[in-house]
Parts: C-alpha cells; structure tokens; sequence
C-alpha cells in the first residue's frame, strides 16, 4: 500500500507536479454493473456522467433546460419527426478509437431497435416514440421519431443515449462485426465512452476507479484520479471522513447532519432531490376498490410533520406529483393532494371501512428515512381509525396482486413530468401492467396530449386532467423530494447541481474543486 | 447425582437454601438479577409508563433525563420516533426472553433428542442425523434464515423457529459425542449387560451425566439467540417494526451510536445483563450438576 | 483410520450434493429473482423477455439440470446482477474472508486456550473470575455494537486505525477484535469446562499422588484430554463463524469478503452466486469440521478404534 502511493506520488510528480489530486469517496452503495443504456437505478445514476457524454448537454448549474452542444455541435429539425445532427470533430474514446458518426447511430440504435432485452426494457418506457437513428456523413446523423417530439433536447440528454465506441463493444466477445447479448454484458464490466474521466479499475458491487483522461475534448478533468469505495455502514463512513481515511461520502440522513457540521474539519452539502419517495396503493385489491379508502388513506397523512420530524423540515412537500425541475410544466398551484384526517374519517365511514388490517410493505434501507416514515405512516392511520402492520422485506411487491400499500419512489429520469410522473403512470405502463394501476380511454386521451403536444399549455391543462383522475381514484400519494446530503472534508468544494437528475456525482471541470495541501 | 436429585425434589425451600449457602456473591447477584429481569418482563405492561409505539414526532432523539434537552416523564429518553426508551426496553426485554427461552427450547429438544439417540443407536441412524446436522452446519445460517423468513413470512411463530432452527445442531452434535463417550463407560456397559433398556439407560445413566454440557449449552444458546435476533435486525430481517425487541432496537438503532447513543446503549446494556445472568447461572448450576467438582 | 477417513470423505460428498439440491429448491421456493434484480415497475412483457434472459423460463427440471452442468464448466454460470462469472466474484473475495478467518482463530486460540486453563485451576478465585468476565462480555455484546463501539472510539476520536477495507496491517486489527470477540468467550467456556472435568478424573489423581509437579500433570494429561471438547466447539463455532458471523463485519469494515456477498446474493435473488457461494462456504465448513473430526479421533483413541458411522 505505502509503495503503491510512493508509486503514484512520483507519477504525479513527473506528469502534473503542480495539481495531483485524487479524491477518495465512500459511498453507500456501488454499482452491479456499469452500462448507462440499461440501468436507470439511483445506484446507478452517481456514476455515469463522468465518464459518458450525450448529444446534447445542458447547463447542470439550473433546474432550467439550457441545452448546450454536446457531442452534437448543432441539431436542426427538418421535419417533424426527423431531426439532424452535426457531431462534434476530433472526440475521441477513452480507448482511443475516434468517435465517428458510426458510433453514435450504434449507440442510438442499440436503445431505438434494442435487440437486448435489459435495453428493451428501458426503451419502451422512455425511447418509445424513436424509430431510429441513421447516419449521413461521417460527422452528420438523423434521428427519426414516429410521431411529432415536444421533447427531442430532452430525451437526447438522457442516460440512455450517451454515447459509446461500437468497434470496441462489439469486439469484446464472439464475432467482432456483430453485438450480441454477451458484448454488452461485457461492455458493462469495463465502459468506454467519450467523458473527461475513464473508468480504470471496477469491482462490481465494491469499487470503481476513474481516472482523468487527457484526450477528453472538453475542459480537462481537474482530478487526477477518484477512487469510490462501498463501506454500506453510515457510522463507517462518517469515520473514515474523519479520520482522513476519505475525503467525500454518500447518503448522509438528516440525523447526521449535526454531527458534521459540528466537526471544524467537514461539512455536509444538499438539497432537495428530484425524487419524490412516494406510496402507492393497489386499485384492484379487493379490499381497497373503493376510492374513498385510499382517499382516506392518503388523506390522513400528514406530510409537513413527517417533513419537519425526519427532514428537518428541508425536504420538499408537493401539492400534487410536480417539482420545480419540470420548467414550464411545474404546477404548484395545483391541490392534489391534502392533509385532511377529519375528512379522511368521514371518507372511511361511508365507505364502511370495518377496521380491516392494512399492509404496508417497504424495504429494510433502500430508501432514507423509509422505515422510519411507515412507522409514522401508521401511527397517523392509526389516529383515524385505520388498522395496519408493517411489513420490512427487501423483495418488490409492487406486482403483487396481494399488495395493499407500499413506499416506492418516482425519481425524475429527465426534466419533464413525462420523466417521472410519465414513465411510472403511462397507460400501459409499469404500474398499470403491474396490476395496481387502471386507466381508461379518458385517461389516455389525456396523456397522450400531455405527452406530445407540442403547446405548453395544453400539456399543463392535459396534466392537471391526469392529476384531477389521480385525485379521485387515488394509486399514489407522493410523500415528499427527501433531502439528500454528502458531506466532505474542509478544502472539498462541491454541490450537488440542481440540473441534474438524482444522485449524480459529477467531478467534472467546474463542479468541484480540492485544494491540492492534503 | 445427588445434588440434581435434590435440587429437582419437591423440598424447593430446602434445596434453594443450600444452592444459596454454597454459591459466591457473584452467583448470588446474578441470580437476584435473573429473578428481578423476569418480573420486569412480566410485568411490564403494568409498569412502563407509556405504549412502547407510541410515537411523539416532535420529540425525537431526546436524551435520558439528567442530560440537556431531556424530556420530563422519559426517564431513558426517546428513540428515533419520538417513543419512550424505557417503555420499549422493558416490552422489547418481555419479547426477548420470551423469544429466546422458546428458541432453547426447541433447539434442545429436537437436538437432544436427535443427538442422545444418533449417540445410543449408532449405525444408520447416526449417518442419517448426522448429515443433517453437517447439512445444516455448512449453509450459513444467515441465508436459511432469509429463506425462511421470505418463504413462511415475518410472524413471530416463524421468528422462533428460525431462532430454535440455529441451535438444535449444536445440542445435536454435542450430546452424540458425550453420549458415545458415555456409551462407552464401563458403568454404562454393565447396565446393559444387566439387560436394561436404552430408554432406562438414556433416563438413569446418561442424563445425569449429560447435564453439564445440556446446561452449558443452554445458557450458551440462550444468548446466541438474543445476538442473532439482534443480527438478524442488523440485516432487516428481525421482527416487524414497531415491535420492540432487544435485538431490533439495537440493530436499528445503530445509525444513531454516533450522534444518540442512549438508543443503542439502553437496549445493549440490557442484553448484557441479561447475557451475564443467564450465563453465570449456567456455569454454576453446570459446577454443581457435576459430582466430580462437589466439595470433597 | 483408512476405513474411517473414507467413511468421512464419504459423507462429506453427500453433503454437498443435498446442500447444493437444497439451495436450489429453496432459492425457486422463494421467490421470482426478476422482483429483485430489476425488480421495480416493468411491463409484463419486459417481465416475459427477462426471465428468458436470464434462463429462469425453462422447467424446474431443466434448470435443475443446467444448474448442475454449470458445476462443470469451471465458471459456476453468471451472475444476474454483474453478469460476469461466478468463480471470479467468488474468487475475488475468498481470500480477504481467508485472511479474515485466520487471524481470528489465531488470535481465538491464543488468548482462549491458556485463559480458559486459567479459569479451571483457579476456579474460585479472582482469577477465574476475571477471566470469566471477560469472556462472558465477548459473548453478550451484539458484535456489530461491539464493532462500531471501537470504531467511534478507536477510530473516530482517537484516529489510531483505519476503518474502511484491508489495505494494511492496522486494517486487521478491529475486524479481527470484533470477529473474535465471541469466539474467545465461547472456547474460554468450554475450555475451563472441559478442564474441570479433566481435573476431577481418577488418572489425574492419580497422576499428582506420583507426585509430578502441578503444571506438567496439567499440561501433560489435562490438555490433552480436554482439547477433545475443545476442538469439537472450536471446529463448530469456526464454522459458524466462516459461515454467518462475518456479514456483520464484513459490512461495517467495507471488508471485501464473502459473507457480505452471500447476503446481498440472497437478498438480490442472484441464484447463480449463492448457489456456489453456499457451495464454497460449505465446502470450507466441512472441510474443517473434517479435520477436526480427524483430530479428534486423533485425540481419542477409544474412538479411534471404535470406528465410527
């Protein structure tokens, strides 16, 4: 080990004797695997950025939607449901291979017409409306869609489509000429892509190294390595920040936040996620196919207190299933969902609610504050009458026709309600074909206008009809953005920025700065 | 044999003034403490001074009373929901032991048996229960747990067979070798050569001399099973919230040990103690099973 | 002896082959993997198209049998989750567990064995008792207090050790502290135990009434009969402990071991890594039991000849 940072001490020397810095992170939780087409996890989401571009960027200082050239230099539509695309010259992949029009229409392509079935799960619930992309020139590319895009920025931006080198992934197993199954399951051990950082070292589930990459084409890296470790215990963590052992960790609870901030030699950074950690009831239980019962059961929570008690009040209580990230489309003004326990009694009443016991599954830790917040959760039900037991169990019961209530969370996978509202309550989407959710042809008629027409106010109007529906046959409640906080050592400067979507940990050039004295 | 066939007799009062006379001060305390630890669990509904769920959102994480911020009436403080410390060690201490004295108990029976008689029969049968008990003892028991636990569902009857289901092979394992070393014996050897049966055998000749390990065992397992139901909790798989058991409040407190660490340390003192007496117990009433160690 | 080892590699192979069906029934008992590994809101047919993936579309049987030719082709199958082999990942993490393990027994061994003696000869004096103390605290501190106790403590405000993985020498000392902790207090146990029993037998009267000094009749016949009970628990609370005591610390030490990985398999429904996790582990378990079964029959002549099963 002291070798090894002798070792590394002088490389740094020789290359950049000025600016050697490596970060040391632990996070709470490290990936599986690293593909950025087919994951859409929180674990996930911290760790693509760094290494990965899309076409088009945005400006992540805001929650606004700045787009700004990426990998495209320009995109121009030339009709309706086809748009054209300039690349950007001389990128090149952290493997060295030059990014040429190719790549990026394989790297399209792999989401549009996915073959894999791990992407053609997240296509269909995002990529639907792309048919595919082609390529013109070396450097000029057209994406078509199947009907009119009010979202091309948008869902260009993506995870999804960032871009990676076709020759290499295909090359990694089997025929070089072809993708099967087994290059991107090895594309996902070892990820190229364009991004100021290469990924130089993955244990899957343990630990993951970047380092900087000199022929990124963007401002370069501004450090020279980070090393992201899994140490799952918060007192362990909080202790290796302490003791030095590192400099930055993940997933800080508001409980904690004393601690650091009592600490001369750390301090903490958050906000307010673009996440709403929800819960949802099944429609079609038997029980619960009453409308007025899980009225009730949303009505008789009270949110403000669970935000002041485990949020300290920083978390964000929402009116109805909007948050300032969807731009144009947030809609605060709306009352979807109240606290209301006198009415939630009365609801219970006419309905003839008879004190049967109702379940609420959530896992153990996935989410902050979880457990925590089912256990108030039942003792707010508890006040109205309602009857009910907790059940802790990390499996997903959402498709269980037995599920009566469960947490869940709806993160914003893009800056839209159709990348968190949208994706999760589509018709015919995952809660619907899980059985918990119904919609009908009204509904439908609804989305389909909030989802592609290209008039603002029509989708807003579009959107509250879906919130009135979700008001009066209640699936979901979302309880609150939960407050998510980092805590580093004095001389890390970073924030988690408000364009992004949940979790990110982005080191790129001008989103953290460490002061090279440690 | 003497000392069991007196201390079983029906003079209790007898019998409990001479384990009194011959035990040291320490036994003496702890067996004072196993007596008060028991009436606190059975009487705890009468004597906590609030429901053990009964959350107060608003006073979360107070400290116990003497400290800054305590809250009047809550004695050892409040937990991460605002409920009272002391209401929850005392109800999670009634479940724990409840949890526990079953737990053993099962284990020994159906490893006592299941030892005693792999020891006796020999053969086939031995092979057979045997492997069973290898079986279970090569799978980690974390893992048949959780199978358990996802495939029966998070009752409590289910807890206590998962906690009784870690302790029988040892009980197994351990009272097959002693009965083979006993079957042995020539004492054990004349009694069969005197055409006793194996069940007269087992009653007059083996357990007697069993006692000392089944004992050991016991207090043993006792707190094994309080530590792995409070394992169990560290890996969410303990009983459901809000119930209170030692072990879950420990598990699920352990976020907190470096900002609240009343929460944690209420309920791990209380097991210690709970461990101590339990195990003192044993190791005395181990010493005076055994008649080689009687005052000579 | 040849008969008997025989017997025993014997068993030791059944063993195997009913845990390795055992886990495989109980992992389809007990869930779909599709709800844990991808788990939250896909469409039916997402549901249809990666169950075919990851190969759980087949029969029963058919997995059964595929299952069991994965034990042939040196990889053990691919994980769910990383999609890579399942000898690498076990492979990868069998090593920090070994290391783990080994400087726990030694350590065990070391203090337990001559503490436990200890505690025999002076069984009512102070020094039985101290020792005793000490032992009965290793075992009535849930190890994951006891290990985040010495973390706050040794770490966090006095910052002598590290906390996180097994880069260093330093890094072993609070996992094998914390994976100890209940070992020494149960070996102390039955080591004092299975002293006084020796204590009390005829031969060792014998033995001091021919006027041998104290520490060699001890020594000489004390040990020697009482380390028949002392390696069976040793073998059974070292299984125990390679088998489940090491998720704890494992997770608190961000240590990169294998019972850390047999949990999160578990939990995930990644079958084709706790199956041959299981495997491995209890491969490990049987093989020391094994030993120690040979020791003891080693130690224990009558046995020995006996014969056994």
């Amino acid at each position: 080990m002291k070798r090894l940072l002798t070792a590394t001490a002088l490389t740094a020397l020789m290359v950049a004797p000025a600016f050697a810095t490596d970060l040391n992170v632990a996070a709470a939780n490290v990936s599986s695997y690293l593909d950025p087409g087919r994951d859409h996890s929180n674990v996930g989401s911290q760790f693509y950025f760094n290494t990965f571009d899309p076409l088009i960027h945005k400006d992540y200082s805001t929650a606004e939607a700045r787009w700004i050239p990426g990998l495209a230099t320009e995109w121009t539509l030339i009709d309706d449901t086809t748009m054209e695309l300039k690349l950007r010259e001389g990128v090149t992949f952290q493997n060295g291979e030059a990014m040429t029009a190719d790549d990026v229409v394989f790297s399209l392509n792999r989401m549009y017409q996915a073959t894999f079935a791990p992407y053609q799960v997240r296509s269909r619930d995002r990529l639907e409306n792309f048919a595919g992309a082609e390529k013109v020139d070396e450097y000029t590319i057209r994406i078509m869609a199947k009907r009119a895009e009010p979202l091309w920025e948008t869902l260009l931006n993506l995870q999804q489509v960032f871009i990676i080198p076709e020759d290499y992934t295909k090359g990694l197993t089997g025929d070089p000429m072809v993708a099967e199954d087994s290059d991107y399951e090895a594309f996902s051990l070892a990820p190229v892509g364009t991004g100021p950082y290469a990924v130089s070292e993955f244990v899957p589930g343990q630990k993951l190294v970047w380092t900087r990459f000199n022929g990124f084409w963007g401002d370069k890296a501004p450090l020279d390595s980070v090393t992201v470790t899994r140490v799952p215990e918060i007192a362990s963590r909080l202790t290796a920040l302490k003791t030095g052992e590192v400099d930055m960790i993940t997933n800080v609870a508001p409980d904690q936040l004393a601690l650091v901030a009592s600490e001369p030699d750390m301090h903490a950074e958050g906000s307010a996620t673009a996440l709403f950690h929800v819960m949802i009831m099944n429609m079609n239980h038997p029980k619960l196919k009453d409308a007025r019962i899980r009225q009730a059961m949303s009505l008789a929570i009270d949110r403000d207190a669970l935000d002041e008690a485990l949020w300290l009040g920083k978390a964000i209580v929402p009116s109805t299933h909007t948050m300032k990230e969807f731009g144009a489309l947030y809609m605060p003004d709306l009352k979807t969902f109240e606290y209301d326990p006198e009415k939630a009694k009365a609801l219970l009443d006419e309905a003839g609610y008879d004190g049967f016991e109702i379940t609420f599954d959530t896992d153990g830790v996935y989410y902050t504050n979880g457990l925590l917040a089912a256990q108030a959760i039942q003792e707010m039900w508890a006040e109205v009458g309602i009857n009910s037991r907790i059940d802790v169990d990390p499996k997903w019961t959402g498709n269980d026709p037995e599920m009566m209530a469960r947490n869940w969370s709806n993160p914003m996978y893009f800056a839209d309600p159709f990348g968190s509202f949208g994706v999760m309550w589509a018709p015919g989407g995952p809660s619907q074909s899980e059985g918990r959710f119904n919609t009908d042809e009204a509904y439908a008629a609804s989305w389909d206008r909030f989802r592609y027409s290209s008039d603002v106010d029509t989708r807003r109007s579009a959107y509250a009809e879906l919130m009135d529906r979700i008001q009066q046959d209640p699936p979901v409640l979302p309880l609150y953005q939960p407050y998510e906080s980092w805590a580093m050592r004095t001389g890390v400067t970073w924030v988690p920025q408000a364009g992004h979507i949940p979790y990110v940990l982005d080191f790129r050039a001008g989103a953290i700065t460490v002061d090279a004295s440690n | 044999m003497a000392a069991i066939e007196s201390s079983l007799s029906p003079n209790w009062t007898m019998a409990l003034r001479s384990l009194w006379a011959d035990a040291t001060p320490v036994q003496r305390f702890a067996l004072i403490l196993g007596v008060v630890l028991v009436l606190l669990a059975v009487a705890s509904p009468l004597i906590a001074p609030f429901d053990p769920n009964g959350q107060s959102l608003l006073s979360r994480l107070r400290p116990p009373l003497g400290f800054e911020r305590a809250k009047p009436g809550y004695l050892l403080g409040t937990d991460e929901l605002g409920r009272d410390m002391l209401s929850r060690c005392l109800y999670g201490l009634r479940l724990t032991l409840t949890l526990a004295a079953l737990g053993s108990v099962i284990g020994l029976c159906i490893g006592g048996t299941l030892g005693v008689l792999a020891g006796v029969a020999g053969g086939r049968t031995d092979t057979a229960i045997m492997a069973a008990v290898d079986t279970q003892i090569a799978v980690p028991f974390t893992l048949i747990a959780i199978f358990l636990l996802t495939i029966l569902g998070h009752s409590i009857e289910v807890m206590v067979f998962v906690l009784a289901l870690d302790g029988w092979e040892k009980y197994a394992r351990i009272l097959r070798g002693e009965t083979r070393k006993l079957m042995q014996m020539p004492f054990i050897e004349a009694a069969r050569a005197a055409g006793a049966t194996p069940l007269r055998i087992a009653r007059h000749h083996l357990l007697p001399n069993l006692m000392s390990p089944i004992v050991v065992q016991f207090t043993l397992s006792f707190s094994n099973i309080i530590l792995l139901e409070s394992t169990l909790s560290f890996l969410g798989l303990g009983v459901q919230p809000p119930t209170a058991t030692l072990g879950a409040m420990v598990g699920a407190g352990r976020d907190y040990m470096p900002t609240q660490p009343w929460i944690v340390i209420a309920p791990a003192v209380l097991i210690l103690i709970v461990t101590f007496a339990v195990q003192t117990l044993g190791d005395w009433l181990r010493d005076r099973a055994d008649v080689r160690l009687r005052p000579r | 002896m040849l008969r008997y080892t025989a017997i025993t590699l014997l068993r030791m192979l059944i063993t195997f082959f009913v845990i390795v069906t055992l886990v495989f029934f109980a992992t389809r008992l007990s869930g779909n993997p599709i709800d844990f590994v991808i788990g939250q809101g896909i469409t039916e047919d997402d549901r249809v198209l990666l169950t075919k993936y990851y190969g759980l579309d087949g029969s029963l049987w058919t997995q059964y049998l595929s299952f069991l030719r994965a034990f042939t082709d040196g990889q053990f199958g691919l994980s769910f989750l990383e999609r890579r082999p399942v000898a690498v990942i076990v492979a990868e993490r069998i090593w920090p567990s070994t290391q783990l393990l080994l400087t726990s027994i030694a350590l065990t061994m070391i203090v337990s064995i001559p503490a436990g003696i200890l505690a025999a000869i002076y069984r009512k004096g102070w020094v039985g008792s101290a020792v005793m103390t000490f032992a009965f605290l290793g075992y009535a501190v849930p190890n994951f207090v006891l290990a985040i106790f010495m973390v706050l403590v040794f770490a966090y405000v006095l910052n002598w050790l590290p906390v996180v993985g097994n880069g260093t020498a330093l890094h072993f000392i609070m996992p094998t502290l914390t994976l100890s902790a209940g070992l020494i207090a149960a070996l102390t146990r039955f080591t004092r135990n299975a002293m006084l029993d020796v204590l009390g037998q005829d031969y060792m009267r014998t033995a001091r009434a021919k006027g041998l000094p104290e520490s060699l009749v001890i020594l000489k016949h004390g040990l020697r009969n009482a380390s028949i009970t002392v390696l069976s628990v040793l073998g059974l609370q070292v299984a125990a402990t390679a088998a489940a005591g090491s998720v704890v610390v494992e997770s608190i030490f961000a240590w990169p071991g294998i019972g850390d990985m047999l949990v999160r398999a578990a939990v995930n429904r990644d079958y084709p890594v706790l199956q041959f996790g299981v495997l491995t582990v209890a491969i490990a378990v049987i093989t020391i039991n094994t030993v120690v079964d040979l020791a003891y029959a080693w130690a224990d002549p009558r046995l020995r000849q006996a014969g056994r099963a």
